[in-house]
């Protein structure tokens, strides 16, 4: 037996512990397992990716999986910028993802009609059991229960080992997960050979820039300014900011304590006294650019600013 | 009195110094800008002199005198980053407290030139010379010279800020010369009269990628890994190619000073049955080692390594190929190794099994007479290929 699987994620939505916690389970089962998470990124929000070989005979090579049986996306907003991982999935394989949208729409956006599809709210019930929008524990569940493995009280064996705490509701989130989570199974067969290979770049290498040969590379590594406007990280938000004008008192509170400059001071058409429109000083939000921190929402003197569930 | 000479095209003096004052008036006449070093023995009069210059205003330079030699290093690499020419200086432990910046200079392909008074690692302290400090920086990319007396430590010293700040090169150098054997010894040697000379010698050619408020940009950001190969393979190659530099820059040197080294020297090799190779002041023993055993009917010569980095393989296999048994008198262990640290290098070099010796291991002082004794046992068969022996080990 052998399953290869990549982890699709973002920091801070607990892909390594994810991994680690599948492959510990999985040991405990009497596999054998390697979880090779990729490092580097050291972002809240950036792209990562995991690696998971569960085998029943001795592995201990940590290559690059290049077509694996299983992908799990952490994040359905990495859909779309990691397609070479969906397209790169064996044929009768497994396409796993946490969204909040409905498991057909979420069919839609892979667009494999070889492969089998989880969905699962990863997020609403990492929300519910953990209070916290960390949707690794449900992705475990999920795996479990679409692959047949680890046993859920491995998992659970896991979890107290790699996590030491919350252990009760993470796997309360898993086991929710596990079964409520929804498969669409293949509809074709598919072609049996695939040309696409996930490549062995990192997953948060993805900037707008072209590798070049050694030749190519200013001398000593030097670095010209770039500009952060190019990295739309507002698809790393789970929750987004909105504003009820008729609460907000332009204290530009949010204004001064957004990490990002992502609150906005705007021009409004508004109606005046005697129905006339005139221009007013508004709140607004680059939602290219806002991760949904929610410091405005907390900041908010009035509670003009709510954070609501985007993912 | 000095005496004056006509050498070359350059009006030159003859004056009596020490190692580690050369090394100081040799950076002293390239004008450097910026100086940062802490003392330690046996680089001390080195440094000192330097802050001489500066505080009697025959330098115009900034001398930075920081607590440590991790800030010495860190702060000439600041400073040239700037595109400023600069000098520091260290032995044994202060080369080990700058570990950590060694490689940093090479990545960031930063011309820092520094002086090493060669001396042993401690445990014990010794502050005598050996080799061990410059054994332990070799695969760095630094590039590394080893001189063997006054006048080489002062011209090499010039030279080497023109060989690392030439535009195809721009890496870090090292001068390494024996700590107490040279560094304290005195020796006479020429010096041009004129420091215009030296910097029409050596421009500061400001080439290297350096930071300038007019255009911004960062050296030293992090290298991911997939970009760090590419950038130290760059920094690689440079240091291969720069054999090229040292050499032009070293023939250049002979046509204006008259006096020019080569990538090392041999001494006698041409019928050679046996030769000894070192570095550092000891060739001198080896060469008259080679006379004495020349005496006795033993065909012996001498080679001297003088680049350790990169290491010259062309030049040695030049110079050796045709001698039957080499013997590498090396000056520092190679511990847990097969056997001397250049002597591992050399037998991979020449592809055949050699002789090697350790000497001179905490300065433990050696002679002529031994080194012709050694030699002497690797002509007789007296000792083994590739398994180490000792000049001057007492016990078993």
């Amino acid at each position: 037996m052998r399953i290869e699987s990549v982890w699709i994620g973002r920091g801070g939505q607990g892909i390594v512990t994810a991994v680690y916690i599948v492959a510990h389970a999985s040991i405990a089962d009497g596999f054998y397992a390697i979880a090779n998470p990729e490092f580097g990124a050291e972002r809240r929000g950036a792209p990562v990716k995991a690696f998971l070989t569960i085998t029943d005979y001795f592995e201990d090579s940590p290559e690059p999986i290049k077509n694996p049986d299983v992908a799990v996306f952490l994040d359905d907003k990495l859909i779309d910028t990691m397609r070479v991982v969906v397209e790169a999935v064996k044929p009768g394989g497994y396409v796993i993802v946490s969204s909040g949208k409905g498991p057909e729409e979420v069919a839609g956006i892979i667009g494999r009609k070889d492969v089998n599809i989880a969905v699962v709210d990863g997020i609403g019930l990492a929300l519910k059991h953990v209070g916290l929008a960390v949707p690794n524990g449900p992705m475990v569940g999920v795996f479990a229960k679409v692959m047949g493995l680890p046993r859920l009280e491995s998992i659970k064996e896991a979890i107290a080992s790699q996590l030491g705490k919350a252990v009760e509701q993470n796997f309360a989130a898993a086991v929710e997960a596990y079964k409520t989570a929804v498969v669409i199974p293949a509809a074709e067969a598919g072609s049996a050979k695939i040309s696409v290979e996930i490549p062995t770049t990192s997953a948060f290498l993805t900037g707008d820039y072209e590798l070049v040969g050694w030749d190519q590379i200013p001398e000593g590594g030097l670095v010209y300014p770039g500009s952060s406007l190019r990295y739309k990280t507002g698809s790393w938000r789970v929750e987004k900011p909105i504003i009820d004008h008729s609460k907000c008192i332009m204290c530009r509170r949010c204004w001064l304590f957004c990490p990002d400059d992502a609150v906005l001071e705007v021009w409004r058409e508004a109606k005046g006294p005697g129905g006339r429109v005139v221009r007013v000083k508004a709140i607004d939000f680059s939602y290219d650019y806002c991760k949904g921190c929610g410091i405005c929402a907390q900041v908010c003197p009035t509670g003009a600013i709510q954070m609501v569930r985007e993912l | 009195m000095t005496l004056q000479l006509e050498l070359g095209k350059v009006r030159q003096k003859r004056i009596a110094l020490t190692g580690n004052h050369a090394v100081a008036l040799a950076a002293k006449m390239a004008r450097v800008e910026v100086i940062a070093a802490y003392p330690i023995t046996p680089q001390t009069p080195a440094v000192e002199r330097l802050a001489e210059f500066v505080n009697n205003g025959e330098l115009d330079a900034e001398y930075i005198p920081v607590e440590g030699e991790h800030s010495a290093l860190s702060a000439v690499v600041g400073a040239s980053a700037m595109g400023a020419r600069v000098f520091t200086a260290t032995s044994s432990q202060g080369l080990g407290f700058m570990y950590e910046i060694l490689p940093i200079a090479v990545g960031l392909r930063l011309p820092v030139v520094m002086g090493i008074a060669t001396r042993a690692y401690s445990a014990p302290i010794n502050v005598w010379g050996d080799y061990s400090d410059v054994m332990s920086m070799r695969e760095l990319g630094w590039i590394i010279y080893m001189v063997s007396n006054v006048q080489e430590a002062f011209d090499t010293t010039i030279q080497a800020f023109r060989v690392g700040e030439d535009p195809s090169v721009h890496l870090p150098v090292a001068v390494a010369y024996d700590g107490f054997w040279i560094s304290h010894v005195l020796q006479p040697l020429e010096v041009p009269e004129d420091e215009e000379d030296v910097m029409r010698y050596a421009p500061i050619t400001r080439s290297w990628r350096k930071l300038d408020v007019d255009n911004p940009a960062s050296l030293g950001a992090v290298g991911t890994p997939e970009w760090y190969f590419e950038i130290r393979y760059a920094a690689y190659k440079a240091l291969e190619d720069s054999i090229k530099v040292v050499l032009e820059a070293d023939a250049l040197y002979g046509k204006m000073f008259g006096r020019s080294y080569g990538l090392g020297s041999g001494y006698k090799l041409e019928d050679a049955d046996v030769a000894i190779v070192t570095y550092g002041s000891i060739y001198g023993l080896a060469r008259k080692a080679v006379d004495a055993l020349r005496a006795e009917g033993i065909r012996a010569g001498a080679l001297k390594i003088r680049l350790l980095r990169p290491w010259p393989a062309d030049f040695l296999r030049r110079r050796l190929d045709g001698v039957d048994k080499v013997v590498v008198v090396d000056r520092a262990f190679n511990h847990g190794g097969l056997v001397g640290p250049v002597a591992t290098e050399l037998a991979a070099t020449l592809a055949r099994p050699i002789y090697s010796a350790y000497a001179t291991i905490g300065m433990r002082a050696t002679d002529s007479a031994a080194l012709k004794k050694a030699a002497e046992r690797v002509a007789k068969g007296e000792v083994e290929p590739m398994r180490p022996f000792n000049i001057g080990l007492r016990g078993p």
